[in-house]
């Protein structure tokens, strides 16, 4: 999933956000099933090796929530059998299965989420509202690594000279907040020389920081932006119309066959499935220049 | 870790159901009971559900409830009938009984669960409570009057007359002063 | 024309008795390289920073400062470009770019100019491999070129560097010193550099300015150095700090102009010496002695997935030896001292120490009075708010009668020459100064067999020698020393032997007058000068005492 994490952070964040709004304020039965299925194929390409493990983790949720929802709500027009003299109906059950769909659809949207959004993405989007916390942030994540190295280094060298050798909890313990004391002293002299580090380079200087990024916006960036805005327009007003009502409780709506909501599954559809293209796109691009050399 | 969570999650749901008894019954098991034969000079007492107070407030009903056939145009689920009454019958064995020989769906919650200490009528004939706005559930009223406690807790007694009634105004639409937060 | 300019410039840290520096007049000429060099609080740091405007110590000074003919203070921000000596804490993001444009974000500038400058010192630091790694990966050498990379994105005109090379091994070291000499001759920027390692950085100066108890006391082209200091005093302290040829010429008096170079200290002893063969000097013999630390076949790897750190070492250090393990980067040394030190356990293999194994030392045991490990950096040892209580500590831990305890920590002082310091935060304490407080810690605990880990890091001339005379005087008590070192001059005068590990096995255990005679390319500077002469002689006083023996044969 080269291609797809290549693009720029403000687009991608954007069709995460929208994905996942869609995902959660329009349970439709129809694109439930869509943001799984898709969800499962993005997460698949975009981590291969995982995926089979995550198949473990990921039905059994599925099959969890499905069951779960009728033995607790008893609503619907169709009673299937009496549980403790209350009904186990199907449309709680496929209640429920639309519920599993939604919470395993967003888990796994979430997680091809963390895999295209890194932590210097969100921070040049976070930088671009407040320029500061994102230095602050840089810093930090800069700064947590090289405190646990010390940290470790510190309780190594204590243990090698005999200090607290014991393995009891109490020296255990003990040892810990010696390490962590001597962190505090550590973290203040470094932060001296890091402070020093910025000053000697202009930090603090009066003028306004620029915010620097690797980050650009390319047309092609610009094509994806407008391809996602327009395909997630369309089940959006197609919701807002009332074109994709469906209710459960207490008997089943029929599923829409208008135009209009034809027009927003195909839509949502493409929509959920533009990464995934997006890369299939590149690979076909990659091919066709092979072959002209 | 995950793994973990969910077994546990799946344990506990396991845990629940077996401990909440586990009496499975097909649905024709369920409605089969007939009405019983009331014999002369036996105790009975008369019980019937209206939900006329949602066609009054028909533009906060659920949508999907919008039916007749969820709500019937004159507002009468079940007319007034007579049951046997048998000794120490509350008014939610009689409810049971009826919505059991007539086919109705009736969702409670059980006495167990409830912080009233008595079952607390969830939903009948898919009304549900809050199925139309906020202030809406089923209430009870004996003889006329609102009783201060839980269904499951009021012990009947011969001639009395049952009324399960859908108020969508915590009970002012429907004539009961003040419901103390317990609508049935 | 002068770019820099100090006229009699004196400066006292508050509350200090002594001036830090005493009537400076210093003048850096543009585009020159300078190296300023003293012994440990002879004033380098305060001098440097004192040009730094932002950087500048707060205290009472007299004099002036002009850099480019104006007072320093009013240099526009980013002409000053100045790079400290820890690699890890002048980094202030976690992305080797965003750490090149930090400087011109600070400067407001236009995030276009910004790439393409980015861009621009990237390719000429050879960055462009690691461009998009994370900060924390980067090895020590790479750290530091990116610190220098990063200010000379200000565009300096004038670059002070404070003891950059310290804390890197000698190969980055050495790189480190050829990006510094790239920038000074192609760019043609001033450089001011302070020092204490000389060997690669003397010869490439232009000016040499030595520093002495705040004074200046010369600043003169490298080859009139060693003259000038013999002529202040025959035997002044920084001539064992001057690079090997330079040592081996004055310890020869032979007057002529001083070899600066290898190259030149080669050329100087084949002109006066070809043909004279020597005898070979007596064979030292390998220790006798009971074995102390036995190393037996140890495997050793961090993930169960990663490769190998240790492939099969062994290693028998006998009793009362000092034992140098040398190697490059990533052969596994410190590793192999962890295992040792019982840190690590070996995934095949064992260690015995006094025919023990390690892991049947339980509950603390192995570190009493038995094993000792004093880490790469000294910061690691201490964890109290002053040297005392950091030394009472561990006699409390060592179980050390309290009545005792005063007169111990005084004795162990006074040994170390660490007595004035004892109510000082040990985080104040000079480079050297904590290596010796370190090392009274850990030998507080006293160890029969001691780990150093990189004992010479970071310290200048006068402390190595201190330390090296310090281990001989341990040894010769009964103590056995393992040092783990890059450094091969160190090596060369303390060990009794020395070992060479390469992918994770030892390949030979020599004497260090055998071992170094073997090698080709890993060996002394002095050793490389003679090798041609005089394969075994390896250290400068060798080297010269090897000249001596031909003067008479002549």
């Amino acid at each position: 999933m080269k291609a797809f994490a290549g693009l720029h952070p403000a687009v991608t964040m954007t069709y995460f956000v929208l994905l996942l709004t869609v995902c959660m304020f329009l349970p439709h039965p129809v694109l439930q099933g869509q943001a799984l299925v898709c969800g499962a194929l993005t997460c698949a390409l975009l981590c291969r090796r995982g995926a089979a493990r995550d198949v473990g983790f990921y039905l059994p949720l599925f099959l969890l929530v499905a069951v779960t929802n009728p033995l607790f709500s008893h609503n619907g027009v169709t009673p299937l059998f009496f549980l403790n003299g209350n009904p186990v109906t199907l449309e709680a059950l496929l209640y429920g299965l639309s519920l599993a769909a939604m919470v395993v659809g967003v888990l796994l949207w979430c997680k091809a989420y963390n895999e295209v959004m890194t932590s210097d993405k969100f921070l040049y989007l976070f930088g671009a509202v407040t320029p500061k916390l994102s230095l602050v942030l840089s810093m930090a994540l800069r700064f947590l690594p090289a405190y646990r190295r010390q940290a470790r280094r510190v309780s190594r060298a204590q243990k090698a000279m005999g200090l607290y050798a014991g393995s009891s909890m109490v020296c255990r313990v003990k040892n810990r907040l010696r390490v962590l004391a001597a962190m505090v002293t550590w973290s203040l002299e470094n932060a001296m020389e890091t402070a020093a580090s910025m000053k000697a380079r202009g930090y603090g200087s009066g003028k306004r920081r620029t915010h620097f990024s690797l980050f650009r916006f390319r047309p092609a960036d610009g094509a994806f932006f407008a391809a996602l805005l327009l395909l997630a327009a369309a089940p959006l007003a197609a919701a807002a119309a009332g074109a994709l009502n469906f209710t459960y409780y207490p008997r089943l709506s029929q599923l829409q066959t208008t135009p209009a909501a034809w027009v927003a599954y195909a839509a949502y559809g493409l929509f959920l499935l533009l990464p995934a293209m997006w890369e299939a796109k590149e690979a076909l691009v990659w091919r066709c220049c092979k072959r002209k050399i | 870790m995950k793994q973990d969570l969910l077994a546990l999650f799946a344990l506990i749901l396991l845990a629940a159901v077996l401990i909440s008894g586990t009496e499975v019954q097909s649905v024709d098991e369920y409605y089969r009971t007939h009405a019983d034969e009331i014999p002369p000079q036996s105790e009975t007492v008369t019980l019937s559900i209206r939900c006329d107070s949602v066609l009054r407030h028909y533009d906060q009903l659920d949508p999907a409830l919008r039916s007749p056939e969820f709500v019937p145009p004159d507002g009468v689920i079940l007319p007034p009938t007579r049951y046997l009454l048998r000794p120490g019958d509350t008014v939610f064995d009689i409810l049971q009984r009826a919505v059991r020989q007539n086919g109705i769906q009736m969702e409670f919650q059980g006495a167990e669960k409830s912080p009233f200490g008595s079952v607390y009528v969830q939903g009948i004939h898919w009304l549900y409570e809050f199925s139309c706005g906020p202030l809406s559930g089923w209430v009870y009223r004996v003889d006329g009057a609102f009783p201060h406690y839980g269904c499951s807790r009021y012990t009947l007694q011969n001639g009395q007359t049952i009324e399960w009634i859908y108020t969508c105004e915590l009970g002012q639409d429907v004539g009961a002063e003040w419901i103390g937060g317990q609508p049935s | 024309m002068a770019l820099l300019q100090t006229e009699n410039l004196s400066f006292r840290y508050p509350g200090a008795e002594k001036a830090a520096l005493q009537g400076v007049s210093l003048s850096i000429e543009a585009g020159s390289f300078t190296v300023v060099c003293g012994p440990s609080g002879c004033g380098k740091t305060t001098l440097l920073r004192l040009f730094k405007p932002e950087l500048a110590p707060a205290g009472e000074q007299t004099g002036r400062i002009l850099f480019a003919g104006e007072p320093a203070a009013s240099a526009r921000p980013g002409a000053i470009g100045f790079v400290q000596q820890n690699p890890d804490s002048q980094i202030v993001t976690d992305k080797v770019w965003h750490e090149l444009a930090f400087g011109l974000e600070n400067l407001g500038l236009p995030v276009e100019t910004i790439r393409r400058r980015v861009g621009e010192t990237a390719s000429f630091f050879g960055i462009q491999g690691w461009f998009r790694q994370k900060t924390d990966e980067l090895s020590g050498g790479q750290k530091q070129l990116l610190n220098l990379a990063a200010v000379l994105m200000m565009q300096p005109r004038l670059l002070i560097l404070d003891e950059p090379t310290s804390q890197l091994d000698p190969i980055a070291a050495a790189d480190f010193i050829a990006a510094l000499q790239k920038i000074n001759r192609e760019l043609g920027l001033t450089v001011l550099l302070a020092e204490h390692r000389l060997e690669e950085v003397f010869p490439i100066a232009d000016r040499v300015a030595v520093l002495q108890e705040g004074r200046l006391l010369l600043h003169e082209p490298p080859r009139a150095v060693a003259p000038k200091l013999l002529s202040i005093s025959p035997d002044h302290p920084m001539l064992h700090a001057l690079p090997s040829a330079v040592r081996v010429w004055r310890h020869l008096a032979a007057g002529g102009a001083c070899p600066l170079t290898v190259r030149e200290g080669r050329r100087f002893l084949e002109e006066r010496y070809a043909g004279v063969a020597l005898p070979p000097p007596p064979v030292e013999a390998p220790p006798a002695g009971a074995c102390a630390l036995d190393v037996k076949n140890v495997w050793f790897r961090y993930e169960k997935e990663s490769p190998d750190v240790l492939r099969g070492l062994s290693l028998r250090v006998t009793r009362g030896e000092m034992l140098c393990l040398l190697g490059g980067n990533g052969a596994g040394k410190t590793t192999a001292l962890q295992i040792m030190a019982g840190l690590d356990r070996p995934v095949r293999g064992k260690v015995l120490l006094h025919g023990r194994e390690l892991k049947t030392y339980r509950g603390g045991a192995l570190y009493r009075h038995n094993l000792a490990l004093l880490p790469q950096n000294p910061q690691t040892v201490f964890v109290k708010d002053t040297l005392r209580a950091d030394l009472n500590e561990m006699l409390a831990a060592m179980e050390t009668p309290p009545a005792e305890r005063a007169g111990r920590m005084e004795q162990m002082a006074k040994e170390l020459g660490i007595a004035h310091l004892l109510a000082a935060h040990p985080y104040d304490l000079s480079g050297g100064e904590q290596q010796k407080a370190a090392l009274a810690k850990v030998l507080l605990s006293d160890p029969t067999v001691l780990l150093l880990d990189e004992p010479t890091k970071g310290i200048d001339a006068f402390a190595k020698r201190g330390l090296s005379e310090l281990l001989r005087a341990l040894t010769r008590r009964g103590m056995t020393v393992v040092a783990v070192t890059h450094d091969v001059e160190f090596a060369a005068e303390a060990a009794d032997r020395c070992a060479f590990l390469f992918d994770g096995e030892i390949l030979s255990v020599e004497p260090p007058r055998n071992f170094f005679a073997e090698n080709n390319f890993y060996t002394t500077a002095a050793n490389r000068m003679a090798r041609g002469l005089w394969k075994t002689a390896v250290t400068c006083e060798q080297v010269a005492a090897c000249c001596r023996a031909a003067e008479e044969r002549l």
